[in-house]
């Protein structure tokens, strides 16, 4: 895991996003699963998908537009462990 | 088969065969104010077969199949032979049915909203929803409720009620004997005796009706009201349900509404008279 891999991520329309009160419910069509996230994973993946692919440090610049992350290394860290998550899940891709 | 007979409950429709009239006899008496299906082909065959040539004569066992059947069910003693009749229409239902999301669940309904009530075997669901259906509500199953894919709707699968052990006592007295099954004692579940629904719950078992509460019954503890989050229903809910996974994205845009609509709690009961207060209660809180 490191933060300069890049991933792409999966077309919009493979993944329906429904947010509950407490969690986000993310139906992934190819594969016919559910899953179900916390923040900020919904954020990770919505910033892929307006990219079209990122790496941890691209997708860490993109989120500290809108959120405060804390500290860049923690951050960085957690996106990229995130990033490598969803590419397990089929939700992203290494390239 | 050498016997046979057609129901209807709900939607669905069994054809049931089995190589003894007697489990047959009690579907029909207890099954006849049903109305007949609506035509001649079944959604689903359940057959009822000799488990060996021999126990035909030396201590008669029968085992269920069908169209869908599981490969390691036990044998079952031909005295349990209505039960492994429903047991054999819910296994049709739980590994076949397609129009509906299936939810392991009971449901009633009063003045057309419906509550659904969900839980494992033991939980009191079953219980509650016959102790209601004598109590002014509808019975619409004990067993499982059919959650319409387009509208959101429950739906009505009002088979015999399975009351078991101590919930045969509190239930049985206070209705007719022409409403109960043989009492079919040291069954893997204890003592099991069938009740017929009400004429009402029958009449009306096509209708449907929208959700308005969700309740996560607990029997044998104290008094306790809990409210579910939207997560962790949602979760439940996929566990209780036997075809959400095989109904792909209708499935979960329809568990999905269900969810961010109805409102769910858990409640725990030391007995069914504690159990219908708090139900009653929550039910008028919810409207």
């Amino acid at each position: 895991m490191t933060t300069a891999n890049y991933y792409r991520a999966e077309p919009q329309e493979a993944l329906v996003m429904r947010p509950l009160a407490d969690i986000v419910l993310l139906y992934h069509r190819p594969s016919g699963r559910t899953h179900m996230v916390v923040s900020p994973v919904p954020e990770i993946l919505d910033a892929l998908q307006r990219d079209g692919g990122g790496t941890a440090i691209s997708i860490h610049a993109r989120l500290a537009r809108d959120f405060d992350l804390g500290p860049p290394d923690e951050a960085l860290a957690e996106i990229a462990a995130h990033l490598a998550e969803l590419a397990d899940l089929g939700l992203a891709y290494l390239k | 088969m050498t016997h046979a007979i057609s129901l209807r409950i709900g939607p669905a429709t069994f054809r049931v065969g089995s190589a003894w009239p007697g489990p047959l006899r009690d579907l029909a008496r207890l099954y006849a104010d049903y109305p007949a299906p609506l035509d001649a082909i079944a959604d689903y065959t359940v057959r009822l077969e000799l488990a060996g040539w021999a126990r035909r004569w030396v201590r008669p066992s029968i085992f269920i199949t069908g169209d869908h059947g599981l490969a390691d069910a036990a044998p079952m003693s031909l005295a349990h032979g209505l039960l492994a009749a429903e047991m054999g229409m819910n296994l049709q239902m739980a590994l076949g049915w397609r129009r509906h999301l299936l939810l392991h669940a009971s449901s009633v309904e009063k003045d057309g909203r419906v509550l659904v009530m969900t839980g494992e075997s033991g939980s009191g669901k079953s219980t509650l929803a016959a102790q209601l259906g004598e109590r002014g509500w509808r019975l619409m199953g004990d067993e499982f409720a059919l959650l319409d894919l387009h509208s959101g709707d429950i739906f009505a699968f009002p088979r015999l009620i399975s009351l078991k052990n101590r919930a045969i006592d509190v239930i049985a007295g206070d209705v007719p004997a022409s409403r109960l099954g043989p009492m079919l004692r040291g069954t893997a579940k204890g003592d099991i005796r069938h009740l017929v629904p009400r004429a009402d719950a029958v009449a009306r078992m096509d209708e449907g009706a929208p959700p308005a509460l969700l309740l996560f019954p607990r029997f044998g503890h104290a008094v306790d009201v809990r409210p579910v989050a939207q997560g962790e229903t949602f979760m439940r809910l996929t566990q209780a349900s036997t075809n959400y996974v095989a109904l792909g994205e209708p499935g979960f845009a329809a568990l999905t509404r269900f969810v961010t609509h109805v409102p769910a709690c858990a409640i725990d009961f030391p007995s069914g008279d504690e159990a219908i207060a708090l139900v009653e209660q929550l039910w008028a809180e919810a409207l």
